[in-house]
């Protein structure tokens, strides 16, 4: 079952139906799918929630993914870990689910669409700031660009819209052309070795989801550790000088 | 490669919603439950060692209460059997001293008998050996008994000392000029005379004397005056026999 052909790079391409600007088409339609999966999973673990000891494999399972987000949170922000997580959870099960799902015959990932990555990389690409100014305020935001003097202001601009960027590039890379051959694979040598590349793409997407999760908490960190981190360097810097 | 924005805004805005919907279904819920758990832990990790201390002053309290129990049983086993050994005693000594008692109003009582079995054999031999000297000197000596009494009475107040003689009159001078005779049996008138002629010559003049009659008087005679006496009785002759009577009695008792 072949939804989106060879030769078509993103499942943007394959529209369902559309209305003047307003189109429907693969992406959002599984991203649709994706997101009544996860809501159906969360109903599924949430529906007996328990705080005993004795929980539900849904509730054990949610658990146990929840608190390795907030364990890595918390060892890049040290404190408050529960803020992040609603973003950098939701952009990990969704990918990871995303991702997880190829394996589904005719189920064609969202985030092998360069729409839907840009996408995700945008909310990362504003998440920043926001944190960044919630937490030190925008003063003091915007002074990192200009550090350490007002030359760097382009380079700290060009940093940021290349990491957006590279975010994009590298799901939508990684699992686009994964997806591209398997397919080339399954027509040139069907059967077995098509397998291992499947179980080879289930890694893939997992460890994508991973990094995808892990350099959007590190951008936000350093939005948001930037201004401490400055201010112990001046603390340092002082006690040093009057020792 | 084409983006159509339309999607793009679109699945921003799927990805937002998403964000917003595991939110308020999803994580907040979750959090929760595993901070409730975790709190839950905290509280019962806190209130197993909050136990674990009161058990262990507990175990304490009641260490040293045994201790103190232990204690007070060996004070109280101390003072019990102190007192049992002290009224152990006080019996005992209570036990001797009632059986001392016994004993003595035994032997008081033992004595008394020895003494009025002694005393009755004493009346009796008396009785028994006046008899039967009196029968035996009537028979042999055609004699009566009570002149050879009276006749030894005299005899020994001839034989008195100066000295004596002196310190019995002195006592009949004291006591009144006047002397007891005592007698088991009666004097005649004729011995009466003849027994303050021998007084007279041998003591001293000027003083009377008063006969008594006494069937205690052993088959005797005897002259009482101010703490002074001159007698003849059988009784020297009954305590030899009470003695050697004694003397026989107490030899059976150790034999048996």
């Amino acid at each position: 079952m072949e939804i989106v052909s060879l030769n078509q790079i993103s499942p943007d391409q394959v529209i369902i139906w559309s209305w003047g600007f307003i189109t429907l088409n693969v992406t959002i339609l599984y991203t649709w799918l994706v997101m009544a999966i996860l809501l159906f999973i969360s109903w599924l673990a949430t529906r007996n929630l328990s705080s005993e000891m004795k929980v539900s494999r849904w509730q054990h399972f949610l658990e146990v993914i929840i608190s390795v987000v907030r364990g890595e949170i918390s060892e890049m922000t040290k404190k408050g870990a529960d803020k992040y997580i609603p973003l950098i959870g939701t952009l990990f099960l969704f990918i990871c689910t995303c991702n997880v799902l190829v394996i589904v015959p005719g189920f064609v990932a969202p985030t092998s669409s360069i729409t839907t990555t840009a996408s995700l990389a945008l909310c990362v690409f504003i998440a920043v700031p926001y944190y960044g100014i919630s937490h030190n305020g925008l003063f003091h935001y915007l002074k990192e660009y200009f550090q350490p003097n007002f030359i760097f202001f382009p380079f700290h601009v060009m940093g940021e819209l290349a990491r957006t960027l590279a975010l994009t590039v590298r799901l939508f890379g990684n699992i686009m052309s994964h997806e591209k051959v398997i397919g080339i694979l399954l027509s040139v040598t069907p059967l077995l070795f098509p397998v291992i590349m499947q179980a080879l793409g289930l890694l893939i997407g997992v460890i994508q989801a991973y990094i995808f999760a892990i350099l959007s908490m590190v951008y936000i960190a350093s939005a948001v550790s930037a201004e401490e981190e400055h201010h112990v360097h001046v603390d340092v810097k002082k006690e040093g000088s009057q020792a | 490669m084409h983006i159509d924005w339309f999607v793009l805004f679109c699945q921003i805005f799927n990805f937002l919603l998403l964000v917003y919907l595991l939110k308020r279904f999803l994580y907040g819920r979750i959090i929760k439950a595993m901070d409730d758990r975790e709190a839950k832990i905290a509280a019962r990790f806190a209130e197993a060692e909050e136990l674990k201390v009161k058990a262990t002053e507990a175990a304490g309290l009641y260490e040293k209460r045994n201790q103190l129990l232990n204690e007070a049983k060996e004070k109280m086993l101390n003072e019990a059997t102190m007192a049992a050994d002290a009224k152990r005693k006080e019996l005992m000594e209570q036990v001797r001293v009632e059986v001392d008692q016994v004993k003595a109003r035994w032997q008081d009582m033992l004595v008394r008998e020895h003494d009025a079995f002694f005393y009755d054999l004493r009346q009796r031999a008396a009785k028994q050996l006046y008899a039967t000297a009196r029968k035996a000197l009537r028979d042999l000596a055609d004699a009566d008994l009570e002149d050879r009494i009276v006749d030894e009475f005299l005899r020994r107040v001839k034989a008195l000392d100066e000295e004596k003689s002196i310190q019995i009159r002195k006592a009949i001078s004291g006591g009144g000029n006047q002397v007891t005779i005592q007698s088991a049996f009666s004097v005649s008138g004729q011995r009466r005379a003849q027994i303050e002629d021998v007084l007279k010559t041998q003591i001293t003049n000027g003083f009377t004397i008063r006969y008594l009659q006494q069937p205690d008087i052993v088959s005797g005679i005897e002259l009482r005056v101010n703490g002074h006496k001159i007698a003849w009785s059988l009784n020297e002759y009954l305590e030899a026999l009470v003695e050697s009577m004694t003397e026989t009695l107490q030899k059976e008792a150790h034999a048996a």
